[in-house]
């Protein structure tokens, strides 16, 4: 101890401690409930004796608690993993989002699916088959003919409309990643001028990762840090930011299903045009969805070929059989040239005497041709129902897929920020306890205080008053 | 190792935990409420298959039940009118063997007798002609009347049939051969009426007239053998189909359909847990350490 006075002064550095302290929990229960926070804490250190000269001898008592700075407790680690995880679910997620969009336009199994119309087609020809001739029977058959050629149009439809809806997703997701890019890019400037000028950046922190992870959740991207201040945003291998420049990614290839083998959908840099090669994240969940061989490029064409299938094999018989005033060598089904097979496929008779329900020569009422078109229905392999249900099985298996991944990965993200939260965030039980550590100090100090005003007291006002 | 544990990490894992138990709950009661298993095909892929299936299994036997019964109703109309046709038959047979055994019957007579047997060919020609649903049963696949009232040549194709689908790979010819049954053109059991009838007016023998009549009766005969057996088959088939049907339609809801008991215990189990996690985040996070400092 140097003097008297001295001692006020450490009695002085542990009250702005004890402030400092109490300000920090006010932060951090104030930002109990902020997104990404990460819990700050006030780092103290005890200041050592001043030992000056070499005359000086005896006790020495350190000079109080001096406040090194305002620590933000998050670990790399956890961010990472969380970071990690959500590029995975983001994957995921939108695979099993497509999928289950997909299988539910298919409506089977049920009485609406194209399985329930098909049969209904071919119970259709059986009663032509009995009644051939009979205008309203062959109404009835070309009525569910049409629904039939309806219901698979509808179907394609749905897919090119939901191709064109998921590319419009990963259009916005793209002009997200850039916006998040350049947010990114402008806290690290503004991060590395306040470290440099020794301010306390913690908050921009907060802010900054926060939005990592998003970029991470959107496109899989990774983060690098450079130990300024500043972090790296790592985008399949290359720069998405770099300090504080950012280089801006952009999506090109079709904007029409028809194209996606030939020209994809893909995501390049706006500078180069080359590839962007992603490893996980919604963007690459989407383009996977779009991509020339997806799930929905697959249902398209499992459309087209059942369309071209009907009409090849209902032909084949068609064409053999006459019609009541004996035309023969017409086609039932007809598919437009220049449009996917499954938009093309119409029916060719309007009434029943472009039906030709028998065999050549077999008598004006025979319907052993309509027997046989209905029969196509109960083939085990090769026919269209069969083809149908194979497809659809295989959107149900692939969807299943899909739902058990996304569920896997959302659970590890769940972990993931479970234990990212367990690190970081804010416990109200601490809080109180440090609130009341930090009180306790202080009122301890005001004491010091107290007392050392007392002795100075007694040592100028009371001292040399002996016999007085 | 003791991990950090914090009001908010609790919160959010509270949240989740009463999230994926809703979720479940949704689930189960979409089930109970809907009676189904399968609500689309990524439930169970494998059951989709057999359910497609059977699906079309259910609407092709429910097609070969309409057939059948088309069929039924075409083989008990030829059967009526074969019968109708034996009784003609036998009629004429009785007129002629009067008319060939009384020598001393006047012309007059005779000529009562011809008329008689007009009417009956006219009546077995009108029989013979019958018709199902517009078309006649004894003319095949042909769109016309069976039999040319004057000429009594018969219509149809000798190789055609009229046939009913009963199974994918069975079907049941539901019409007689005209042809086979009353003969056709000069051969046909009218025309040898008409020979009767004219001998009739003209004086001469009709005993020959007998033995025709007994050749028409006994192919009309034979013909509602076959008709009747296959009135027979068809009903084998029908009673077959409808157990078919029974069966597909329980195979069907084996596959679909949720156990409704098994259905109904899970649900109840699931609002269990669910209100367990409720309770248990309602009494654990309202406790912090401020609750106990004044």
């Amino acid at each position: 101890m140097t003097s008297s006075f001295g001692l006020l002064n450490t009695a002085y550095t542990a009250l702005t401690a004890a402030r400092t302290g109490t300000e920090v929990v006010g932060q951090n229960i104030a930002n109990a409930a902020t997104d990404g926070y990460v819990r700050q804490r006030a780092n103290t250190v005890s200041v050592a004796a001043v030992s000056t000269g070499m005359l000086r001898s005896g006790v020495q008592v350190g000079g109080g608690v001096a406040v090194l700075g305002v620590a933000r407790l998050a670990d790399p680690l956890l961010d990472g993993r969380v970071q990690t995880t959500s590029s995975t679910n983001g994957y995921w997620s939108v695979q099993a989002g497509a999928m289950s969009t997909l299988e539910t336009s298919l409506h089977e199994p049920g009485a609406t699916g194209i399985s329930a119309t098909l049969q209904g087609f071919w119970s259709s020809w059986q009663t032509v088959a009995s009644n051939p001739g009979n205008a309203s029977q062959a109404g009835a058959l070309l009525q569910k003919a049409a629904q039939l050629t309806s219901a698979i149009g509808a179907g394609y439809r749905d897919v090119t409309s939901q191709w064109s809806q998921q590319r419009d997703q990963v259009a916005s997701s793209v002009t997200t990643v850039n916006a998040l890019a350049g947010q990114v890019a402008a806290l690290n400037s503004q991060i590395r001028q306040t470290v440099a000028a020794g301010g306390n950046a913690n908050e921009l922190l907060d802010q900054r990762a926060k939005l990592t992870t998003q970029l991470a959740d959107v496109s899989g991207a990774t983060v690098r840090d450079l130990g300024d201040g500043q972090v790296d945003v790592v985008l399949g291998g290359n720069m998405l930011v770099s300090g504080s420049t950012t280089r801006a990614i952009q999506l090109a290839g079709t904007t029409e299903l028809g194209g996606a083998s030939s020209d994809p959908a893909r995501l390049v840099w706006a500078d180069t045009g080359a590839a962007v090669q992603l490893d996980g994240g919604r963007i690459a969940g989407g383009l996977a969805v779009l991509a020339g061989t997806g799930p929905l490029a697959q249902a398209a064409d499992a459309y087209n070929s059942l369309a071209t299938t009907i009409a090849t094999q209902v032909n084949a018989i068609h064409s053999t059989g006459a019609t009541t005033s004996g035309a023969t060598g017409l086609d039932f089904f007809s598919i437009a040239a220049g449009v996917p097979a499954a938009l093309g496929l119409a029916v060719v008779p309007t009434d029943v005497s472009g039906v030709a329900a028998g065999a050549v020569g077999a008598g004006a009422l025979d319907g052993s041709i309509a027997d046989r078109i209905a029969r196509i229905g109960s083939q085990a392999t090769g026919g269209p129902d069969a083809q149908w249900a194979t497809f659809v099985v295989a959107t149900g298996s692939a969807a299943s897929t899909a739902n058990t991944q996304s569920t896997l990965a959302g659970s590890a993200l769940a972990s993931a920020t479970s234990a990212q939260s367990s690190q970081e965030s804010v416990d109200m039980d601490q809080e109180t306890t440090d609130l009341l550590t930090w009180q306790h100090a202080y009122q301890g100090a005001a004491r010091v205080l107290t007392t050392i005003d007392d002795m100075l007291d007694t040592l100028i006002n009371k001292t040399g008053l002996v016999g007085r | 190792m003791i991990t950090r544990v914090t009001s908010t990490q609790l919160l959010a894992n509270s949240a989740q935990t009463m999230q994926a138990a809703m979720a479940r709950l949704s689930t189960l009661q979409q089930q109970a409420s809907s009676g189904k298993r399968l609500a689309v095909p990524s439930d169970d892929p494998a059951g989709t298959a057999a359910s497609m299936q059977v699906r079309g299994q259910q609407a092709a036997v429910a097609q070969y039940q309409r057939n059948a019964a088309d069929g039924m109703g075409w083989l008990s109309m030829v059967d009526g009118a074969l019968t109708n046709s034996t009784a003609l038959l036998q009629q004429a047979r009785n007129l002629v063997v009067q008319a060939a055994n009384s020598g001393a019957m006047s012309q007059a007579g005779r000529d009562a007798i011809a008329s008689q047997l007009q009417g009956i060919r006219d009546d077995l020609l009108q029989t013979a002609n019958t018709q199902y649903n517009g078309r006649s049963v004894f003319a095949g696949t042909s769109d016309t009347a069976a039999f040319d009232p004057t000429t009594y040549a018969w219509s149809g194709t000798a190789s055609a049939s009229v046939e009913r689908r009963v199974g994918s790979d069975a079907a049941i010819r539901v019409d007689v051969d005209g042809s086979t049954a009353f003969g056709t053109g000069a051969t046909s059991v009218f025309a040898s009426l008409d020979t009767i009838i004219s001998n009739l007016h003209s004086g001469a023998d009709v005993s020959s007239g007998i033995t025709a009549i007994d050749a028409g009766l006994q192919s009309v005969s034979g013909a509602q053998v076959v008709s009747g057996s296959r009135y027979a088959q068809m009903e084998r088939a029908k009673d077959s189909l409808s157990s078919q049907s029974i069966d597909l339609e329980s195979q069907r809801s084996d596959v679909e359909d949720v156990d409704t008991v098994q259905s109904l215990v899970a649900l109840q189990s699931q609002n269990l847990a669910y209100q367990a996690a409720l309770q248990v985040t309602a009494k654990a996070l309202p406790m912090s350490l401020l609750s106990f400092l004044s």
